[in-house]
C-alpha cells in the first residue's frame, strides 16, 4: 500500500536526528528558555491540579447558591460560579479531570498504538499489512459520530469519551512508531544485534525502542493539547459530563452565562490555553533540540556586521599582493561560527592556499582540521551560522571577500563543486536533466534543447555509458557511482576553471574511486581546469595531485610540490600523517578464483 | 517580495470587503417589508397534521387551518367551523362549519373532509392521538357533524384549536407520507418547497384566494436553530424579525440592543414532578408531610433569581396564571422555611433524612439548578443524588421503565384548566403510577359534566387540594420574552410558548 | 497508474462495507427507543411497538443491515425516521454548506499558511517569532471563543458580516462569500498555524540539505532555488497535514456552525446521532468514509507528484 511506501520526513528526520546521538531530552529542555517555561508551567499546573484536594479551599460541588455570580474576594480569589460554588476550587479539582481524562486517552491510545506499531515496523509480513488496514479503517470513521454512538452505549461520561478517543488516536501513534521501526529495522547495528544472538524482544525494546522514544514524546504532548480542547469542545455542543467538574464544563457554563457574568469565561479558558501553549511549545522545544533544528544561533547584529567589516578590510590591506596564484589565491583566511551562547568560535586560524591554472592541489588533513570549511569559504557555502573572520579570497585575481552579492557570484562563476556524498546531493523531485541544464537555462539563457545537448555531452564526457537513461532518470533510480559522475558533470556544466572537490570519492567504491580520479585528471589534461581536492587519503593526493597543503586544527603546517612532501615531509605532523598510512606489506597469498563445482552456488 | 504579498493580502481584503459590503447591505434591510422571518428551537419532524404536537404549531397554522381559532387571551373564535355546541350531557358536539372553502385541487372542505381528518387523526398513532381517543365523529351534512365522546372530556374545544384540529385535504390521504413533506391545507400561506431545506427554514408564500383575512407579509419564513445565541445574533443584525427567548443570558443580550421590542411571556413552568407519589421508587414520597418537607426545602427566590436572572414569579402551584383556577395566593403556600420542612421530616419519621435519585437531563438541569436543590435538601437531610441520562434513553428510562421517583421539568401551562388536569394529575404519562385521591377523582367527575363557564371554583378546589397534598414541587413561572424588531407588531398568546402566526403584523 | 488505482479501489470498497457495518451495530447498539422519541411520551405503549415494527426495528441486525447494504448499494438510503426527508437529500442539502466551508478553509490555510511558513522558515528572526507565538496561540485557544469573539465583532458590532445562515452560491456569490468568511476565518486560524508550523519546519530542514547547498555553487539564483527544490521538496509533509484538516473538517465544523446557523453536516450530525436516527448516520458515515478515500488518493498522488521517490511505479 502506498501508505508504506512514503515515509513522512517527520519520522524519518526524527529517526535520523535520534541516531546522531542527540541531547538528553531534559537536557535539550533546560537548554531552551521558551521550552523550559513551558516545562516549568506545565509542572506547576500538574502539581496544583493533582494536589487539588489538598490545597482547594473547598470541594467542587460545594456550593451556597446565594452567591452565585459574585466576583472576586477574600477567601473566594476567583469569584463564584453560576451555581455558587468557588472558581477556583473547580478550577483546581476540574483540572484533575480534565487533565486525567487526557492522560486516559494517551494511555489507551498509547497501549494500542505503540506495541503494534513496534511489531508491525519490526516484522513486517501479515501484521504489518493487517495494522496498516485496521490503521486506514480507524482513521477514516467520522470521529463525531463514534464519539456520540459511544456515549450512547456506554454512558454519558467523560471518562467514556476520552477512551473512545484513545482508540480513535491510536493509529497516530500506530504510524509513527511503525515508520520509525521500519526506517531502522534494516541498520547495521540491529543485524549486529540479531546477529549477537539478541531475542528479538530485547533488540525491540532496548534498541529500536529508544529511536522510537524521542518522536513518541513529542506526538504524546501534542495529542494531550488535543485531547484537553477537544473535550473542551464537546461540552459546548452539549456532550458532556454532567456532574463531573471539567475545564470544558466549566467554560460552556460560562459560556451559557455570558452575558450575565463575562468574567467567568477568563480562568476556564486561561487554564485551557495555557496548558495547551505549553504543551505545544514543549513538543516544538523537544523536537527542535533533538533536531538542531532552529538551534538559536544568533543572527549577527547591524553593528557587529560593519565592524567585520570593517576589521576585514584593514586585514586585507595589509596582505602583500605578490606571488599569489592567478586561479586561486588565499591569504589569512579565518573563518568562525557564533553560537547559541558565549563568544564566537574560529575553526580556521589563518590559512595561504594557492592554485594556479591547470593546476591539481590537495588539501590535506584530519576530521576536523578545517579543510572542508576553507572549500567552503571559497565556494560560499558555509554552513549556517559561520561566516568569514578575516583574510583574502582570490578568484583570477578578483577579491570575494566583501566584494557585494553581485561580484562575488560572478566570481564564483569560474568555480564548480564537487561534493562528496553522490546521493544526497542530488534534488530527489527532479531528474537528473532537470537539475543539470537548470544552470545553463536560467543562468545563460540557453534554449532547452541547447541545454540538453549540453548536458548528455557533459555525460558523454564523465564516462556514463548511457547519457539519455541517466538525463531521464531520477537520483533514485541510479547507482551512486552513476551519481558522483553526474555530480562532475553538473560541476562542470558551468564551465568552470576550477573544480574544487570535497573527498569525492569517499564514498565510493575502490574501483569507481579509480575512474572518478581519471576523469578528474582528464578534465585537467584535456581542458586545462585546475583542480583543488580536499581529501584525508594522501593515496589519492599521491595519485593525481601536483602540490598538496597539509593541514592541522585550522591551520596549513605544511605546503609544496606532491613529490617533495610526501617522500620528505618536513613537519613532524605531516611525518606521523605519512607514517599512518598502513604500508604495503603483503599479509596473504593474492587471491584466486576457487574451482567451479558443479552445483550452484548460492 | 514582502511588498508584493502584502499587497497582494491587502487587495484579497479589499476585495472580500467590497463583495461583503455589497451582499451585506441586502441583509441588513430592516422588516418594514412584507417578509415576516421567525426564529425558533422547535423543529417539527413532519408538515402531516397527524404529527403535529403543540410546540410546533406556527409551522402547521401557515399551510392548516383548524376548526377553531384561539384568540390571543385563549378564548374561542371561529375558523373553519363557524358554530358549535354541547348538548347536556357534555359529550357530544355539534359544529357548523363553513361552506365556502376548498383545497387547491378543488376538493372542497365539507363535513366530510373534516371526519377524515378527524377519524385519521384519532387512528393514526401519532403523538397527540389520544386528543381523540374513543371519539366517534358522524356526519350530518356538508356543514354539519358531531362528535360524540365516550365521556366527557371539557379540552375537547381546546384540541380542536390546535393539533387535533388542523384540516388536510383528504385527497391526498391515499398517498403514504403524501403530506409530510407536501402539505395541503387551506391556510393563508402555501409551502414553497423549493425555498424550504427541511430541518433548516420553513418558507411560505401568501395564498391568493385565502378565505378569511390575508395576513399582512407576502413571506414567511420560519427557521431553526439549535442555539438562542445564534437567535439573538440574528435578531440584532435584522436577520431575523422575531423569536421567543427562553434563557436569562439571551434574554439579557436582546435587552441591550435598544432597537428589539421585548413582551413576556408567561407560559412554562419549572419544577419536579413528583411522580412517585405512591412510594413505590422511593417509600418516603407515599407521605404528604414528606412532599411538603420538600416544598418548604427549596428556597425558590434565590433559585430563581441566580437561575433566570430574576426573570419568573415565585410559585407552589402548576395552574397558570390564564387558568380559572389559578388563585394568586397559592404562589406563596410554600414559603422557604427549612425548620419547618426538617419539622415535618421528623413527624413522618424521617428526622435522618432519606435519600433521593433524580434523572439530570443535561438541557433541563443546568448546573445551578443541580447544586441549589442539592443544597437545599441536604440543608434538611435528604440527600440528593443526580443519575446523568442520555437524551436518546431518558424517555424510555423515565416514563416506560420507571427507574425513578421525579424529574425536573419546564412544564407548559395551559390556559385551559382541564388540560392542566388531565395533563399532570390525571392518571397518564405524567402520572403513570396512577397515584390518586378521593378529592381529585370527586372533583374530575364534577367538572367533566359541567359547561366551562360554571367550573372556576371546583378548579380552585383542586388546585387547592394538589397544592396542599404537596402532589410536585414547582420551583417557579419562567418568564420568556417575546422578541421583534422595530417594524413587526405581535401579540402575545395566553397558554401558548410561542405566538401564534395570526398574532404577527405589521406596524402601520 | 491502473493497477494501483485498481487495488485503491478494492481495498476502499472493502474498507466502505467494514466500516458502515461497525457502525451499524454500534448504533443499533446504542437502542434509543426509536420510536418512543417520535412518539412522544403521550404515545401508548402499543403505538410505540407499532411505529417500531413499522420502521423494521423489530428485525434480527443482521437482517437490518443486509437490507440497508442492499439498498444502499443502489443508491437508496432510505428516508430519516426523524425527519421523513430522502437521506440523500438531506445530506445533499447540507453537504454544500460544509463543502464551502471545509473548502474555503483549505485553500485559505494552503495559501496563508504556506505563505507564512515560508517566510518564516527562509527569514528567520522577526517574522519567525511571530509564526511560533501564532502556532502557539492557534492551538492553545479555544476555538469557540475565538469564534464567538469574531461573530461579535465582525457582525454584531461592525456589521461587516452577516451573523447566522447561508447564502448557496447559485442564489447570489457575494451573499455566498459574506456568509462563509466570518466561519472560515474562525476555522482557519488553528489550521493556519498547524500549516504554517509544518511549511517552515520542513523548509528549514529542507534548506540545509546537502543538495540545496550543491545547487547553490551552480550560480543560479537563491530565489529559484527557493521556489523551485526547497518549496517542492518541503511541501510533502504539509500536503498529508493540509488532507488530514480536510478529512477532519468533513467530519463537521460542529461548534462554528451553531453558532453562525450554518445548516451543514456538522450540526446535522449532532442532531441525527443523538436522536438515533439510523439512516441518516449511516449517510453520514457513508460520506465520510468515501470523503477519506477520496482525500487520501488526492494525497498520495499529490505526494507522489512532489517525491518521485515515493511514486509507485
Amino acid at each position: 500500500m502506498s501508505q508504506q511506501a512514503v515515509i513522512p520526513t517527520e519520522e524519518a528526520d526524527a529517526v535520523g536526528a535520534a541516531q546522531t546521538k542527540a541531547p538528553g531530552i531534559l537536557r535539550a529542555i533546560a537548554s531552551r528558555p521558551l521550552a523550559l517555561a513551558a516545562a516549568i508551567v506545565l509542572l506547576l499546573i500538574v502539581v496544583a491540579v493533582v494536589l487539588a484536594p489538598v490545597i482547594a479551599p473547598f470541594g467542587p460541588n460545594d456550593a451556597i447558591p446565594r452567591n452565585a455570580f459574585q466576583g472576586p474576594q477574600p477567601g473566594h480569589w476567583l469569584g463564584f460560579d453560576t451555581a455558587g460554588r468557588d472558581v477556583l476550587s473547580r478550577l483546581l479539582h476540574g483540572g484533575q479531570n480534565t487533565l486525567g481524562g487526557a492522560v486516559i486517552a494517551l494511555l489507551v491510545a498509547l497501549a494500542i498504538g505503540v506495541p503494534s506499531g513496534l511489531l508491525a515496523g519490526y516484522y513486517g509480513g501479515w501484521f504489518d499489512s493487517a495494522s496498516n488496514w485496521v490503521t486506514n479503517f480507524v482513521m477514516s470513521l467520522p470521529a463525531m459520530i463514534v464519539l456520540l454512538a459511544s456515549r450512547a452505549v456506554l454512558g454519558p461520561t467523560v471518562w467514556v469519551l476520552m477512551v473512545v478517543l484513545g482508540f480513535l488516536v491510536a493509529p497516530s501513534f500506530f504510524r509513527l512508531v511503525r515508520g520509525a521501526v521500519a526506517a531502522v529495522r534494516n541498520e547495521l547495528y540491529v543485524d549486529a544485534a540479531r546477529v549477537a544472538g539478541l531475542p528479538d524482544w530485547r533488540i525491540i525494546g532496548r534498541h529500536v525502542l529508544t529511536v522510537v522514544r524521542a518522536p513518541v514524546i513529542i506526538q504524546i504532548a501534542l495529542v494531550a493539547g488535543i485531547a484537553i480542547g477537544l473535550q473542551a469542545g464537546l461540552e459546548f455542543i452539549g456532550i458532556g459530563s454532567g456532574n463531573i467538574p471539567t475545564w470544558g464544563a466549566m467554560l460552556n457554563e460560562a459560556f451559557t452565562s455570558f452575558n450575565r457574568a463575562p468574567l467567568l469565561l477568563v480562568w476556564p479558558g486561561l487554564a485551557l490555553g495555557l496548558t495547551s501553549a505549553a504543551l505545544v511549545l514543549l513538543a516544538a522545544g523537544i523536537r527542535d533540540a533533538l533536531d538542531d533544528r532552529g538551534a538559536e544561533v544568533r543572527g549577527q547584529t547591524a553593528r557587529e556586521r560593519r565592524d567585520l567589516v570593517d576589521e576585514r578590510r584593514r586585514e586585507r590591506g595589509g596582505t602583500p599582493a605578490d606571488g599569489r596564484g592567478a586561479l586561486l589565491s588565499i591569504r589569512g583566511l579565518r573563518v568562525a561560527y557564533r553560537q547559541p551562547s558565549g563568544p564566537d568560535v574560529e575553526v580556521v586560524h589563518g590559512v595561504d592556499l594557492d592554485v594556479e591554472p591547470g593546476q591539481i592541489v590537495g588539501l590535506v588533513g584530519e576530521s576536523g582540521s578545517g579543510k572542508s570549511q576553507t572549500a567552503f569559504s571559497v565556494l560560499g557555502i558555509i554552513p549556517e551560522g559561520g561566516y568569514i573572520a578575516g583574510g583574502s579570497v582570490l578568484i583570477k585575481g578578483a577579491e570575494l571577500v566583501d566584494a557585494g552579492r553581485a561580484r562575488a557570484a560572478a566570481g564564483r562563476r569560474a568555480l564548480g563543486y564537487v561534493p562528496q556524498e553522490p546521493m544526497s546531493n542530488l534534488d530527489p523531485s527532479f531528474t537528473i536533466g532537470a537539475q543539470l541544464t537548470e544552470p545553463l537555462r536560467f543562468g545563460r539563457r540557453m534554449s532547452r534543447a541547447q541545454a540538453r545537448a549540453r548536458i548528455l555531452e557533459l555525460l558523454a564526457a564523465v564516462e556514463i555509458a548511457d547519457p539519455e537513461r541517466v538525463f531521464a532518470s531520477y537520483p533514485h533510480e541510479i547507482s551512486g557511482g552513476m551519481a558522483q559522475r553526474v555530480l562532475i558533470a553538473g560541476a562542470l556544466s558551468t564551465d568552470p576553471e576550477l573544480i574544487i572537490a570535497d573527498e569525492p570519492t569517499t564514498a565510493l567504491d575502490v574501483t569507481v574511486q579509480a575512474e572518478v580520479l581519471g576523469i578528474l585528471r582528464r578534465l585537467r589534461d584535456e581542458r586545462g581546469v585546475g583542480v583543488l581536492i580536499v581529501t584525508h587519503n594522501l593515496g589519492v593526493v599521491a595519485d593525481l595531485c601536483d602540490r598538496v597543503a597539509v593541514m592541522s586544527d585550522g591551520r596549513v603546517v605544511e605546503r609544496g610540490d606532491v613529490s617533495q612532501v610526501l617522500t620528505a615531509p618536513a613537519e613532524d605532523y605531516t611525518k606521523r600523517l605519512i607514517g599512518a598510512v598502513p604500508d604495503e606489506t603483503i599479509v596473504r597469498a593474492p587471491w584466486r578464483e576457487p574451482a567451479l563445482s558443479g552445483k550452484e552456488n548460492s | 517580495m514582502k511588498k508584493r504579498i502584502l499587497g497582494t493580502i491587502a487587495a484579497g481584503v479589499a476585495a472580500a470587503l467590497l463583495l461583503t459590503g455589497c451582499a451585506g447591505g441586502d441583509e441588513a434591510a430592516p422588516a418594514h417589508d412584507d417578509t415576516l422571518r421567525i426564529g425558533t428551537m422547535s423543529v417539527p419532524t413532519s408538515l402531516d397534521p397527524i404529527d403535529a404536537i403543540g410546540g410546533t404549531m406556527p409551522f402547521f397554522q401557515a399551510v392548516y387551518d383548524t376548526l377553531i381559532l384561539r384568540a390571543p387571551d385563549g378564548s374561542y373564535e371561529p375558523m373553519l367551523a363557524t358554530e358549535w355546541a354541547y348538548d347536556d350531557t357534555q359529550t357530544e358536539l355539534w359544529l357548523t362549519l363553513r361552506d365556502d372553502v376548498a383545497f387547491d385541487d378543488g376538493t372542497a372542505f365539507d363535513a366530510d373532509a373534516a371526519k377524515a381528518n378527524l377519524d385519521r387523526f384519532r387512528d393514526g398513532g401519532g403523538p397527540n392521538a389520544a386528543y381523540l381517543a374513543g371519539a366517534e365523529v358522524a356526519v350530518l351534512d356538508a356543514t354539519h357533524l358531531t362528535i360524540t365522546l365516550p365521556e366527557a372530556d371539557p379540552g375537547l374545544l381546546f384540541y380542536l384549536t390546535d393539533s387535533a384540529g388542523l384540516m388536510a385535504n383528504p385527497a391526498r390521504f391515499a398517498t403514504e407520507d403524501a403530506l409530510v413533506t407536501t402539505p395541503d391545507g387551506t391556510g393563508p400561506y402555501v409551502l414553497d418547497t423549493s425555498a424550504t431545506a427541511i430541518g433548516t427554514t420553513w418558507a411560505y408564500d401568501r395564498r391568493d384566494g385565502y378565505w378569511g383575512d390575508d395576513p399582512d407579509f407576502s413571506t414567511l419564513t420560519i427557521s431553526v436553530f439549535d442555539n438562542e445565541n445564534a437567535i439573538v445574533n440574528g435578531l440584532k443584525t435584522g436577520q431575523l424579525d422575531s423569536a421567543l427567548l427562553q434563557t436569562a443570558d439571551q434574554q439579557l443580550a436582546a435587552e441591550q440592543d435598544p432597537a428589539l421590542t421585548l413582551q413576556d411571556v408567561l407560559f412554562d413552568f419549572q419544577g419536579v414532578l413528583l411522580f412517585d407519589r405512591g412510594g413505590y421508587v422511593t417509600p418516603a414520597l407515599a407521605d404528604p408531610r414528606v412532599r411538603q418537607a420538600l416544598n418548604f426545602a427549596v428556597d425558590r427566590e434565590t433559585m430563581l433569581s441566580v437561575v433566570r436572572d430574576g426573570r419568573g414569579e415565585v410559585t407552589s402551584q402548576v395552574w397558570g396564571v390564564d387558568t380559572q383556577g389559578y388563585d394568586a395566593a397559592l404562589d406563596d403556600h410554600y414559603a422557604y422555611d427549612p425548620e419547618r420542612a426538617a419539622a415535618l421530616l421528623a413527624e413522618a419519621g424521617l428526622a435522618d433524612g432519606f435519600e433521593l435519585t433524580l434523572p439530570r437531563l443535561t438541557s433541563i438541569v443546568t448546573d445551578n439548578i443541580a447544586t441549589a436543590l442539592q443544597t437545599d435538601l441536604a440543608a434538611v437531610g435528604i440527600t440528593l443524588t443526580w443519575a446523568d441520562v442520555d437524551a436518546g434513553t431518558a424517555l424510555k428510562q423515565i416514563f416506560v421503565d420507571r427507574e425513578f421517583s421525579g424529574m425536573v421539568m419546564n412544564m407548559g401551562q395551559s390556559s385551559s384548566d382541564w388540560i392542566a388536569y388531565s395533563t399532570l394529575i390525571a392518571p397518564g404519562t405524567f402520572n403513570f403510577f396512577g397515584t390518586s385521591d378521593e378529592t381529585v377523582q370527586r372533583i374530575a367527575g364534577e367538572v367533566r359534566a359541567l359547561p366551562e363557564d360554571q367550573t372556576a371554583d371546583l378548579y380552585r378546589e383542586l388546585n387547592a387540594h394538589i397544592v396542599e397534598d404537596a402532589w410536585f414541587l414547582p420551583f417557579y413561572r419562567m418568564t420568556y420574552k417575546l422578541v421583534t424588531v422595530p417594524g413587526i407588531d405581535v401579540v402575545t398568546q395566553a397558554g401558548q410558548a410561542e405566538t401564534s402566526i395570526y398574532n404577527y403584523s405589521l406596524a402601520d | 497508474m491502473l493497477a494501483f488505482l485498481a487495488r485503491r479501489l478494492g481495498a476502499s470498497v472493502v474498507l466502505l462495507f467494514v466500516t458502515s457495518f461497525v457502525t451499524f451495530m454500534l448504533l443499533s447498539l446504542a437502542n434509543q427507543d426509536v420510536g418512543r422519541q417520535l412518539l412522544g411520551i403521550n404515545a401508548s405503549p402499543e403505538a410505540v411497538a407499532a411505529k417500531n415494527a413499522s420502521l423494521g426495528l423489530d428485525r434480527p441486525l443482521l437482517v437490518q443491515y443486509a437490507d440497508w447494504l442492499v439498498r444502499a448499494a443502489q443508491g437508496d438510503f432510505g428516508r430519516s425516521w426523524f425527519s421523513s426527508e430522502y437521506v440523500t437529500v438531506a445530506i445533499g442539502n447540507r453537504l454544500p454548506v460544509t463543502l464551502s466551508l471545509v473548502i474555503g478553509v483549505t485553500v485559505l490555510t494552503a495559501v496563508v499558511g504556506y505563505l507564512l511558513g515560508v517566510w518564516a522558515g527562509v527569514r528567520r528572526g522577526g517574522i519567525d517569532r511571530f509564526v511560533q507565538v501564532f502556532s502557539v496561540a492557534g492551538y492553545a485557544l479555544p476555538g469557540f471563543l475565538v469564534t464567538i469573539v469574531i461573530v461579535i465583532v465582525f457582525a454584531v458590532q461592525l456589521r461587516w458580516f452577516p451573523a447566522i445562515g447561508y447564502i448557496p452560491i447559485t442564489q447570489s456569490v457575494g451573499g455566498w462569500l459574506s456568509t462563509i468568511t466570518l466561519p472560515v476565518i474562525a476555522l482557519s486560524i488553528s489550521a493556519i498555524a498547524g500549516i504554517a508550523q509544518q511549511v517552515r519546519s520542513s523548509v528549514i530542514e529542507v534548506a540545509r540539505a546537502d543538495y540545496i547547498r550543491t545547487l547553490a555553487t551552480r550560480g543560479l539564483p537563491r530565489r529559484l532555488i527557493l521556489f523551485r527544490h526547497v518549496l517542492r521538496n518541503a511541501s510533502a509533509p504539509a500536503l498529508t497535514v493540509l488532507g488530514m484538516q480536510f478529512v477532519g473538517l468533513l467530519g463537521g465544523a460542529v461548534i462554528v456552525e451553531q453558532i453562525f446557523g450554518l445548516p451543514g453536516i456538522g450540526a446535522m450530525t449532532i442532531q441525527y446521532t443523538t436522536r438515533g436516527d439510523v439512516p441518516v448516520i449511516m449517510g453520514l458515515v457513508m460520506l465520510s468514509a468515501v470523503g477519506v478515500v477520496i482525500i487520501n488518493l488526492l494525497v498520495d498522488l499529490g505526494i507522489g507528484w512532489l517525491l518521485p521517490k515515493a511514486r509507485i511505479s
